[in-house]
């Protein structure tokens, strides 16, 4: 894809990008925060892999501190941020990449969904391309939601995933898929959105129980042990953070991948400046 | 011997129920909400057909017992093509059922590679172009050019291309068996 393509009209696309998603948040109100990338403790979610540095640990993503800032009573925050994860390599994947993070006090997931759709088309629009309209599909018209986790989560990517409308929001994941998210009802409040059957962005409403986040921590870190793994430590202080934070959603969405799925770049690495050691 | 999901790489040569694949496509797959699994496309190394296959991050497969083997085609004797190891001079054959299709691109002195699975011959791989006269075809028609349309000639070896209609019975051509397309005229 990118040998036809001039390395500089990614880069330049890559910063119409950028210019369209700060101008975006300004324009709303949002404010544009930085937080630290050595962090105590990486994520608390078991499926997570981190790159220790020095002592502390690369973020996996900038959380755990933006939910401090939702508690200290900012409301409206945006972050755009390197992010860092082990283990992940591959076309669609690579240990660093660039997070769009913002979060929102006082809305919950139907309003997010909006706000994404309509970042996601301003960016589209920036970039002259043309995306189809979104749908929006509950996952439980998918996949069966009573599926054992395993057989839910390989189906999803056997099957599901391929063949997702090219541009979809999936909502109201199973129970046990809540990570972050609350759960109402049977379901757990979160969603995703794919163009092109890319993975391109991950939304909570948030659960503002910190014994709920706990004890799935507890029990993250417990499967972690028996893969021998070493458990994500607890951050007391991001669990006193959540019982002080208002009723909020936020959302991550991979800036490498959004760039992709608008310029159909088929390997993430075409998106980045090599490392020239490994090219 | 297996592989790992972490092996994985295009050129891979597995097996999945008696039958070797190539792998043709591979892809690290990690949802934000879970675990990591690889996607892969695996071509029937018998058939060509490409199959999708997803497997889970630690999941094995069986490496497939297959070796590619060059070797010049001699003769057909009835239903069975000839060939020969230009090094060792051991010779095998082939039934024409193991290799329908490709056996109407076989000339007569050709290299190919022949695949062994399991120290079978099974497939063969033809070379990219071959030459061949045409055996049959309807006669030229004056003042035609390169640009004119085309007409249907049988090679030596079986196959029916479609080539220009200057082209004439008797001729030598240049064929793309990849294609299964007309390349050039060859002066013998």
């Amino acid at each position: 894809m990118l040998k036809s393509r001039s390395f500089a009209t990614i880069i330049r696309k890559k910063s119409q990008l950028l210019h369209q998603i700060r101008t975006w948040f300004w324009e709303q109100g949002y404010l544009e925060v930085q937080t630290p990338l050595l962090v105590f403790s990486p994520a608390m979610e078991e499926t997570l892999e981190s790159i220790s540095c020095d002592g502390r640990y690369l973020h996996t993503s900038p959380e755990f501190a933006m939910k401090h800032l939702l508690a200290q009573g900012l409301c409206k925050i945006y972050q755009i941020v390197p992010c860092f994860r082990g283990e992940e390599e591959g076309r669609h994947h690579s240990k660093e990449f660039s997070m769009l993070e913002w979060y929102r006090a006082g809305i919950g997931t139907q309003d997010l969904m909006n706000e994404s759709i309509d970042v996601i088309y301003s960016c589209a629009k920036a970039l002259g391309v043309d995306i189809a309209d979104f749908d929006c599909i509950p996952t439980a018209e998918l996949l069966d939601p009573n599926l054992p986790e395993e057989e839910w989560m390989f189906r999803w990517v056997d099957e599901i995933e391929p063949n997702l409308p090219p541009s979809v929001i999936v909502y109201d994941y199973p129970k046990w898929g809540a990570a972050l998210a609350r759960i109402r009802g049977e379901k757990a409040d979160r969603f995703e959105i794919y163009i092109n059957g890319l993975e391109i962005g991950n939304a909570f409403h948030e659960e503002l129980n910190p014994s709920v986040i706990r004890t799935r921590w507890e029990k993250g870190n417990a499967n972690r042990i028996q893969k021998g793994k070493s458990p994500h430590p607890m951050d007391e202080d991001f669990l006193q953070d959540i019982s002080q934070m208002p009723r909020c959603s936020g959302i991550a969405i991979g800036l490498d991948r959004l760039l992709m799925a608008l310029l159909d770049i088929t390997d993430i690495k075409d998106t980045h400046v090599p490392n020239r050691r490994e090219s | 011997m297996k592989y790992q999901t972490s092996q994985f790489k295009n050129g891979l040569k597995v097996e999945m129920d008696n039958t070797p694949y190539n792998m043709v496509y591979f892809q690290f797959v990690k949802p934000g909400k879970g675990t990591a699994f690889t996607r892969t496309k695996l071509k029937n190394m018998l058939t060509g057909a490409v199959i999708e296959r997803t497997f889970r991050t630690g999941e094995t497969i069986q490496a497939a017992d297959v070796e590619t083997v060059e070797m010049e085609f001699l003769y057909l004797e009835g239903e069975d093509y000839h060939f020969m190891n230009m090094d060792t001079y051991d010779q095998i054959s082939i039934p024409k059922s193991t290799i329908e299709e490709e056996s109407k691109f076989l000339i007569e002195g050709s290299k190919v590679e022949i695949l062994y699975y399991k120290s079978r011959p099974v497939n063969i791989d033809l070379p990219n172009f071959v030459e061949a006269e045409i055996t049959i075809c309807d006669p030229g028609i004056k003042g035609n050019t390169a640009n004119g349309g085309s007409k249907p000639a049988t090679i030596s070896s079986g196959a029916t291309v479609q080539v220009p209609l200057f082209i004439e019975q008797g001729e030598w051509i240049k064929v793309d068996t990849r294609t299964k397309e007309y390349v050039s005229r060859v002066k013998k």
